[in-house]
């Protein structure tokens, strides 16, 4: 799909600085949504191309405002749901949950 | 539906995964060839940028047979073909004010290109 994932060629976006001694992933979140896209794709339900599509599903004012690790985690939760391993609002109450642990 | 067990994990990681086939298909092209992307923009997913569609390109290696993915993406099978490195010039994607030094290269399957029809 000509998504705004396809940005080769696009200006505007700044100088792509290079950051010395990267670590793999930069927030113990992004280890986790690592972790659980590869657990949750041995479940069988899609395959890697699958994956990557719905990663470019993501509404692309979203898209270019989240990070890397942001979309494989949309994208997972896309999958999920679509397949229906999970609903909607179980995803939904799980996030109000966190939320209301964390303002403790 | 499969499981991957904690047990499991460090032998299934160091193993990896590849999209290669092991089955023997006829190349379309040859390094050497001068070929030109198509111009198609497919709703599913693709991994022909943009910005080569209908670029003219010479193929610089062929990497063997992979899936497929636009077929694959969509449960349409896995269409084993043929991927090359295409090399092409900047001043052909980017037009005459690129650098005419610079070059790049693309890995592409035998369904996103034609033989270049020439001049």
């Amino acid at each position: 799909m000509n998504g705004v994932h396809d940005m080769g060629g696009m200006h505007g976006f700044g100088p792509v600085v290079a950051e010395a001694h990267e670590p793999v992933f930069h927030a113990e979140w992004e280890r986790r949504a690592f972790a659980l896209t590869l657990a949750a794709g041995f479940l069988g339900e899609w395959n890697i191309d699958m994956s990557r599509f719905a990663r470019e599903q993501m509404p692309p004012a979203a898209y270019l405002a989240s990070s890397y690790y942001e979309h494989w985690l949309w994208g997972l939760e896309h999958l999920l749901v679509e397949r229906g391993l999970l609903t909607r609002g179980e995803v939904e109450a799980r996030v109000t949950a966190l939320a209301a642990r964390e303002a403790r | 539906m499969r499981v991957l067990r904690a047990a499991d994990v460090g032998r299934v990681i160091l193993k990896g995964g590849s999209a290669r086939v092991h089955e023997p298909r006829a190349a379309k092209f040859r390094p050497g060839d001068r070929v030109v992307a198509r111009n198609v923009h497919p709703v599913g997913h693709t991994r022909l940028p943009r910005y080569v569609r209908g670029r003219r390109g010479t193929v610089d290696r062929d990497h063997g047979v992979f899936v497929f993915p636009d077929t694959h993406a969509l449960g349409q099978g896995k269409t084993p073909q043929h991927v090359y490195s295409v090399r092409f010039t900047a001043r052909e994607l980017w037009g005459p004010a690129a650098s005419p030094r610079d070059a790049i290269y693309v890995d592409l399957w035998d369904d996103y290109l034609d033989p270049d029809p020439g001049p």
